[in-house]
């Protein structure tokens, strides 16, 4: 654990020690409702701090855990521990039917479709008055029994709801250490990097909307018996801005911003009695105050604070295993084929042909390199391919399979790796990290020590524990194709890798390349650069306005006239023969 | 006769929706970012109407420009405190900003006004025309929703001339289509961008004066407003302007006619067809919009290519 999330949890139990030693069944009935308020925020934390997703939805999956609860401890007598499986359950399934049809829609259209299901939620609860009993409520709801045993209020009703809320945050650290962490942190700064090594975005998007309501599920069913009522309140927009808060405030990611944010929002209204009246209204103005001036909230402002001491030393080169297999990218059997073979790709964006009928094959180790004036369709060529986006027209076919229209990270799984034409790392991973989160089927630990070897092969292994956002841009370039290497591809698909880099780094760059290809695999090199391409391609094919001009030696695409008129235009009609 | 009613309702509705919708998407298309305090905004223009009604007693359609200005302000404050500070940072930061706008809006006006509902001047009076009176029961035309139509409708074509005609609108388009090359080509962006918040938020305000006679005005009403508008510029499609006018106007049919349906389809009847039950149900229907034509029912004004 980080120290600075350390210390905020140090401070929520100081704060919990004194309120359990004053005792009085106020403080502990509000510090019990902060627990809960803690529970559904750690929740929250998954979608809108892991996944980066603006979910609104947070406070209604907690008041339909509060519904189905109260609803059947009322009509079946049903305890609080033996509602459990409906309580979270319903919140889990509102959540899929959801999630599946507009997860994947862009952050606004989420957001809104969030906002919707509330509303409508609010109303059907509303207006379902058999069941709900309408915008009264029903009361008479008991308080929590665990195996039958009613569990008093006062101290021991606070400590069951804060060892739920230990046991969540255990939960949520558990489910995000390791790898996971850090592939959700690819997923929210970079979605296409996400899917172009490999990770399955929309499932871990569903995976995190999931699991926030199932925590939203648990804290609402905590608060129903808590509070002893069910009423609309618990569905009302009010709530979903005090998670908001809390998190802002917290933090978005780590446990401990959930828990002190919780803590810290619950509890302000009682330290500042006088003016409660104006409780929402403090919220909102803390939460423009945060947003401005502290995105990070409390864990990030301490996080600054409290650097943490030296992270651990990067697994030894010499122990790293599986050198050997890493050494040689998996070949290709019967490299005799092409391995990449494209037939009459096509795209357009709106009026626009990005892409007008390509075809273009690649052998086992060869270097291609691909040129072509800006805006002429070489990126989304590459972006065709490896699933980014779907062409509207044409076949892909890779070693042998049709990979046409392919998901981002199956294409990746399948053997093709990319770069980006600006580099896309996590300023806040380390090296190491950035490219072991790309080794598939393997533990952390090995993904770790086997991105040592992929490092020291782009000669970056002494910077593995630096963070990236301070990187030189040409340190950044190799640990990007350092990434890309990690999926052992067989095909490697760079996108102007040479920008930005002095000479020294380029030549040093262009010979690790020619390595890699004659390990056997594939390169498409976009690059505008010719004294870096034309001595590293084998062949060269250059596009004009989503055509293929010119493909050959790169002596002769380099001479063809055609190429030339390309980039520098027209010659005057003067100098035209008639 | 029932119908034609119901029409004239639903226009004199959907005028007033959808100068809440124009002043969405104009701030939309400016920052890139949903303005979540919208609805706030008009509920804050109803209130401000209110204020200016008690110290001026004239009829709505005189306090209409100086509210107009106010809330041109407030929109300037606006900009200033939730939009500028986090125009670098990605887009869902404005979303909470402007959340939190809309809360300090939405409770400060509980505190300062209450809870109740409270009521505008009419635009010219509360005058009745009653056409047609032995035909299926006449068509009755209150003087303040035909007021409410034309003063909507001069806005509009006003805020089309602006766009169209003049300098400062040409800049504002441009702005809104592509900021960096707008600033390369000297354009003022910020002054823009605080123009447009400007515009934008003066629109909500004039439609909280015209809705706030009708259907009074609550310090809980924003919320309800801004679902509107997101969704009028979401079935419109992302950033259209003549889709949001368009959304405003679909929604404004919706929630007119449904609520009458068992009165024109005597077969249908029953307590779904309430106010909230409209509202459950134009929620399943964007729902189904959402997931079926993301791009809106007339298509996304796309600006991005890939």
């Amino acid at each position: 654990m980080r120290r600075a999330d350390a210390m905020l949890l140090l401070c929520v139990a100081a704060y919990g020690a004194y309120a359990f030693a004053a005792g009085s069944s106020y403080t502990l009935r509000v510090f019990s409702v902060a627990g809960i308020y803690a529970l559904a925020a750690i929740g929250y934390q998954f979608i809108f701090g892991q996944a980066g997703a603006l979910s609104l939805s947070q406070g209604v999956f907690m008041g339909v855990g509060a519904y189905a609860s109260g609803i059947l401890a009322l009509r079946f007598g049903l305890g609080f521990d033996a509602a459990l499986p409906f309580s979270v359950g319903v919140p889990v399934l509102l959540a899929l039917a959801v999630a599946v049809p507009v997860l994947h829609l862009r952050t606004h259209y989420f957001a809104l479709a969030t906002l919707i299901i509330s509303q409508m939620v609010l109303l059907v609860a509303v207006e379902w008055q058999g069941l709900t009993g309408g915008a009264n409520g029903i009361g008479g709801i008991g308080g929590i029994t665990i195996l039958g045993m009613p569990i008093r209020a006062g101290w021991p009703l606070a400590a069951t709801v804060w060892v739920c809320v230990a046991l969540g945050a255990a939960l949520s650290a558990w489910l995000m250490r390791g790898r996971a962490g850090h592939a959700y942190a690819v997923l929210r700064e970079h979605p296409a990097v996400a899917g172009a090594i490999g990770l399955d975005g929309g499932r871990m998007r569903l995976a995190a909307f999931v699991l926030s309501a199932a925590f939203a599920g648990f804290a609402g069913s905590l608060y129903v018996h808590v509070i002893r009522v069910i009423s609309p309140d618990v569905l009302g927009f009010p709530v979903m801005v005090t998670l908001l808060t809390i998190v802002m405030i917290g933090g978005r990611l780590g446990v401990a911003g959930a828990v002190a944010g919780a803590v810290l929002v619950i509890e302000l209204p009682e330290w500042f009695r006088p003016l409660r009246e104006y409780t929402l209204l403090v919220y909102g103005a803390i939460l423009l105050l945060v947003v401005v001036a502290a995105p990070g909230g409390l864990v990030g402002a301490l996080r600054l604070l409290l650097p943490d001491r030296a992270p651990p030393a990067p697994p030894a080169l010499a122990a790293s295993p599986a050198l050997a297999e890493l050494s040689g990218l998996a070949a290709l059997s019967g490299a005799s084929g092409l391995l990449l073979e494209i037939d009459g790709l096509a795209r357009h964006f709106g009026g626009v042909r990005a892409l007008g009928g390509v075809s273009l094959g690649l052998r086992a180790g060869e270097v291609l390199g691909l040129i072509g004036p800006n805006g002429s369709g070489k990126t989304t060529l590459v972006n065709c391919v490896t699933g980014l986006v779907a062409p509207d027209a044409g076949r892909v076919r890779f070693a042998g399979a049709d990979i046409t229209g392919l998901r981002a990270d199956r294409v990746a799984h399948a053997g093709i790796a990319r770069t980006f034409q600006t580099v896309a790392l996590v300023d806040d991973m380390t090296v190491l990290d950035s490219v072991a989160i790309a080794r598939p089927r393997t533990d952390f630990a090995t993904a770790r020590a086997q991105a040592m070897t992929l490092l020291d092969r782009l000669g970056v292994a002494d910077i593995a524990q630096r963070r990236c956002g301070g990187l030189a841009y040409g340190l950044r370039r190799r640990v990007e194709i350092a990434r890309a290497l990690a999926l052992q591809p067989r095909l490697l698909l760079l996108d102007e890798p040479a920008a930005g880099l002095n000479e020294t780094e380029q030549a040093d760059l262009s010979r690790r390349l020619r390595g890699l290809a004659a390990d056997g695999a594939a390169l498409l090199v976009i690059e505008h650069n010719m004294a870096f391409l034309a001595p590293l391609a084998d062949r060269m094919a250059c596009l004009d306005a989503g055509v293929l001009i010119a493909q050959g030696t790169p002596a002769e695409v380099q001479g063809d006239a055609r190429v030339i008129e390309a980039y520098l235009g027209r010659p005057a009609a003067v100098s035209r023969p008639a | 006769m029932l119908a034609l009613q119901l029409l004239f309702n639903a226009l004199a509705l959907g005028a007033a929706y959808a100068l809440v919708a124009l002043g969405f998407v104009l701030i939309l298309n400016a920052t890139g970012a949903v303005n979540f305090a919208q609805g706030d905004l008009v509920m804050a223009g109803g209130y401000g109407g209110l204020v200016l009604a008690r110290m001026l007693p004239v009829p709505g359609v005189v306090l209409l420009p100086l509210l107009m200005a106010g809330m041109a302000a407030l929109g300037l404050m606006v900009a200033l405190v939730a939009y500028f500070p986090l125009r670098r940072r990605p887009p869902e930061a404005v979303f909470i900003s402007t959340i939190a706008i809309g809360i300090i809006l939405q409770n400060g006006t509980n505190i300062l006004f209450g809870p109740e509902l409270a009521r505008t001047p009419a635009l010219l009076g509360d005058g009745e025309f009653r056409w047609l009176d032995g035909v299926g029961g006449g068509l009755v035309v209150s003087a303040q929703s035909v007021a409410i139509i034309v003063v909507a409708a001069l806005l509009i074509a006003g805020l089309h001339l602006l766009f169209s005609r003049t300098q400062f609108g040409r800049r504002l388009r441009a702005t809104a289509q592509d900021r960096e090359v707008a600033s390369a080509i000297g354009i003022p962006v910020d002054a823009m961008v605080a123009a447009t918040f400007a515009v934008g938020v003066a629109l909500a305000g004039a439609a909280g004066l015209l809705l706030a006679r009708g259907f009074f005005v609550t310090p809980n009403d924003g919320g309800n407003y801004m679902l509107k508008a997101y969704i009028a510029v979401t079935i419109g499609g992302w950033g259209s302007i003549p889709g949001a006018v368009a959304g405003a106007a679909l929604i404004a049919l919706f929630e007119v006619v449904f609520p009458a349906l068992p009165a024109l389809v005597p077969a249908l009847g029953g307590p779904a067809f309430s106010q909230n039950g409209a509202t459950i149900v134009l929620d399943a229907l964007i729902l189904v919009i959402l997931v079926a034509r993301p791009q809106g029912l007339f298509g996304e004004a796309s600006k991005a290519r890939a």
